[in-house]
């Protein structure tokens, strides 16, 4: 991983995909996420870490509102993709979430074949007039997430019957898909082994190019490695937002420096 | 260093749970191991109880059952006089038609003495009844219809096989003996002896009995001629009514609860009266019928519209709760996925959720249907206890004719008083019970097929 060091990724991009201004989330009488504003580049790997139960995942599922789905939880606040308020009312979320795509903590293809996991998006989105459009999008997708070649000659068999870490990345080659904007990522390498966990960050560093990459970790040396904003999170407040070389060399906030250096969480 | 300090407490003894060889056990072990050891056999004791009481069950159904699919006939050759069936000599169907059923029977009597005085079987108290009430009156009314349909065999002698009385019947089943005859006005030791004789020379034969599977309901002195035909039709109607009405609208509720539904107040009064349905007596759904589709939406009584709607509305509690149990079992994460990667909520349900809770869903309804398909007590108040002689038509106006059910026909059966309706009772029992086992069989293949892994 010495390619991957922090000095040579730098961040190149300054334009911002997604905008958070006082963003709060309460589920039933808990108050979540309190105050968070963010600005996420576009074209940028953006990694979300902090202690258990801080919130991170709370509020990388705001960005496509998957907390829409839980009965209790309530968003204040504003969320913008590129300038447009996602929680206004005149926003369908189905479309929402065909622009930002997500990846979940544990593997979860669908139990069909691995062909039918990749086109299931675009195929409800329209996004193929035929066949041969369609076998190129999942080709392409199955490409882009580093899965192709261990796959190619059973593209029929069920998605399931893959290892840990092939699901995983079938999972990404899914959302990727749907040709989204951002991809959100909750926790991708958390059930991985190291050899996988490996295979996956190398993709995301590759995702960076086309998408904006928001990633939640539990793994400091793995939020080094890819990506070039951190944000740390902290019993629901955002602590300390910036570059991620600034947050691990030089933390503003004695909050930031005991938790990268082991002394809370 | 740790060493040490972790040793100072090890070695007091009082701190300590097991002390002494691990090659025998502690007192506290062995009782624990007892303990569990009783436990076992408690077990052992318990499905060994039922076991017993399943095998007793099918033992005693079957014993007294089973004979219900054999029947005894009587194979003579048979004259058909033309003084008997067609007194004006012209062969009228409209004068032939005059002959009543009864008048055959001395077709059938005549045809009896010639064979025995061809036999020349001597039993010396013989007497006319005796010969009269061999035959079953069904006999008598199958030869007439034989002689309307083809006037041509009068007065011809035919090899024929003629249903017993079900007493003769009864003879070959054990269910008469010689003992038990001579005390019976409906039979005697003389017929007795002559069925005994007729055995031996061949002219008394015992076949599978076919017309107990396809022929209708018969009268309380035919009991040899009653069959559940028309009690299958009516509950296979029934069934028909129950899955088309039950398993889209159990479906379509639970789905609705389920994936749809705002979880508040209303929504959970719903949920426990759904649960309380379920629990309600099924003569509570007959009461309803009763009310609400024959007194005010006129439908006809007897009939397997009637039927079906009562049973739809008491299986609709099982088919939701198993459909949601079902749904609650699909991993949240695979709604996630389809989510997550931009599906409607619908497309998540009907293109992840529902195939994945296929098998129960199917399961539940079947396991409805059998239930629904062995109640007795609301078909008992919406009349279909009546007794029908006529097959219902097909479908649909099938459904507006007036049929049995299977259920309902065996308690109808337990009711009379010639005890060939108790076996007939037992054999239709068997049939049923044959159904459901075919129908829990079709439910654990179902599972099997589309069961998935996740």
């Amino acid at each position: 991983m010495n390619d991957m060091s922090l000095v040579e990724r730098e961040v190149t991009q300054d334009d911002i995909k997604i905008t958070a201004r006082d963003v709060q989330v309460y589920y039933g009488d808990k108050h979540a996420i309190k105050d968070v504003n963010v600005d996420i580049l576009d074209k940028t790997v953006t990694a979300f870490i902090g202690p258990s139960g801080c919130g991170k995942s709370t509020f990388l599922r705001c960005i496509n509102r998957m907390n829409d789905t839980i009965d209790i939880a309530r968003i204040e606040g504003k969320i913008a993709l590129d300038g447009e308020d996602i929680y206004d009312k005149r926003v369908d979320p189905v479309q929402l979430r065909a622009k930002v795509g997500m990846v979940f903590q544990k593997p979860n293809p669908f139990p069909k074949s691995i062909y039918d996991n990749v086109a299931y998006g675009p195929r409800i989105h329209g996004l193929a007039r035929n066949r041969a459009d369609l076998d190129e999008i999942v080709e392409k997708s199955l490409r882009g997430s580093a899965l192709w070649n261990e796959v190619k000659d059973r593209l029929h068999e069920p998605g399931t019957g893959l290892s840990g870490g092939q699901q995983q990345r079938l999972c990404i080659a899914r959302a990727v898909a749907t040709a989204p904007e951002v991809l959100l990522m909750d926790e991708p390498c958390s059930a991985l082994d190291p050899i996988a966990t490996s295979q996956v960050e190398e993709l995301i560093d590759q995702l960076r190019e086309d998408f904006s990459v928001v990633i939640v970790t539990h793994s400091m040396q793995q939020a080094a490695r890819v990506s070039q904003k951190t944000a740390f999170f902290h019993l629901g407040n955002l602590v300390e937002y910036g570059d991620t070389d600034d947050i691990f060399t030089r933390p503003q906030d004695p909050r930031t420096e005991s938790y990268i250096s082991g002394r809370i969480g | 260093m740790t060493d040490a300090t972790d040793m100072t407490p090890m070695s007091a003894p009082a701190a300590r749970h097991t002390s002494g060889s691990l090659l025998t056990a502690s007192a506290r072990t062995k009782r624990r191991n007892a303990a569990e050891t009783r436990f076992k056999a408690y077990g052992i004791a318990a499905i060994a109880i039922a076991v017993l009481a399943l095998m007793f069950l099918l033992y005693s159904i079957v014993r007294d059952g089973a004979s219900a699919f054999q029947q005894t006939y009587v194979s003579l050759p048979v004259t058909i006089s033309a003084e008997v069936v067609d007194p004006k000599g012209n062969r009228d169907p409209a004068e032939m038609a005059k002959v009543i059923s009864m008048s055959y029977g001395k077709v059938l009597d005549d045809s009896l003495k010639a064979w025995i005085a061809a036999e020349n079987i001597q039993i010396p108290d013989l007497s006319e009844a005796d010969i009269k009430s061999f035959f079953s009156n069904e006999a008598q009314a199958r030869l007439r219809e034989m002689v309307l349909a083809d006037p041509s065999i009068i007065g011809e002698t035919l090899d024929m096989t003629a249903l017993t009385s079900s007493r003769v019947d009864g003879m070959f089943k054990g269910r008469v003996t010689e003992a038990s005859a001579a005390l019976d006005a409906k039979t005697s030791v003389a017929q007795y002896q002559l069925a005994q004789a007729m055995k031996d020379k061949g002219a008394l034969v015992t076949k599978f009995n076919t017309a107990f599977i396809t022929k209708p309901d018969a009268s309380d002195n035919r009991a040899e001629a009653a069959g559940i035909g028309v009690a299958i039709l009516g509950s296979f109607y029934m069934m028909l009514i129950v899955l088309v009405l039950a398993l889209p609208i159990g479906v379509a509720a639970s789905i609705y609860l389920e994936e749809f539904a705002p979880k508040n107040r209303f929504t959970d009064v719903i949920e426990v009266n759904i649960a309380n349905l379920a629990a309600v007596p099924s003569i509570v759904f007959g009461i309803l019928g009763l009310a609400a589709f024959i007194n005010f939406v006129g439908l006809p009584r007897s009939t397997p519209i009637v039927g079906g709607l009562v049973l739809t509305l008491m299986t609709l509690p099982t088919i939701i709760i198993s459909t949601r149990a079902a749904l609650k079992s699909v991993p949240p994460s695979i709604r996630d996925a389809a989510l997550g990667v931009g599906a409607s909520k619908m497309q998540t349900v009907f293109h992840h959720v529902l195939p994945l809770a296929m098998p129960g869903i199917l399961t539940g309804t079947i396991i409805g249907l059998a239930q629904a398909l062995g109640e007795t007590a609301p078909l008992l108040l919406i009349g279909m206890v009546a007794f029908v002689t006529t097959y219902p038509s097909a479908p649909p106006e099938g459904f507006f004719d007036p049929a049995s059910a299977l259920p309902v026909q065996v308690y109808n059966w337990t009711q009379r008083a010639d005890p060939a309706f108790f076996e007939r009772a037992s054999g239709a029992i068997i049939v049923l019970l044959v159904f459901l086992l075919c129908m829990n069989l079709l439910a654990i293949f179902l599972r099997r097929k589309f069961e998935r892994r996740w």
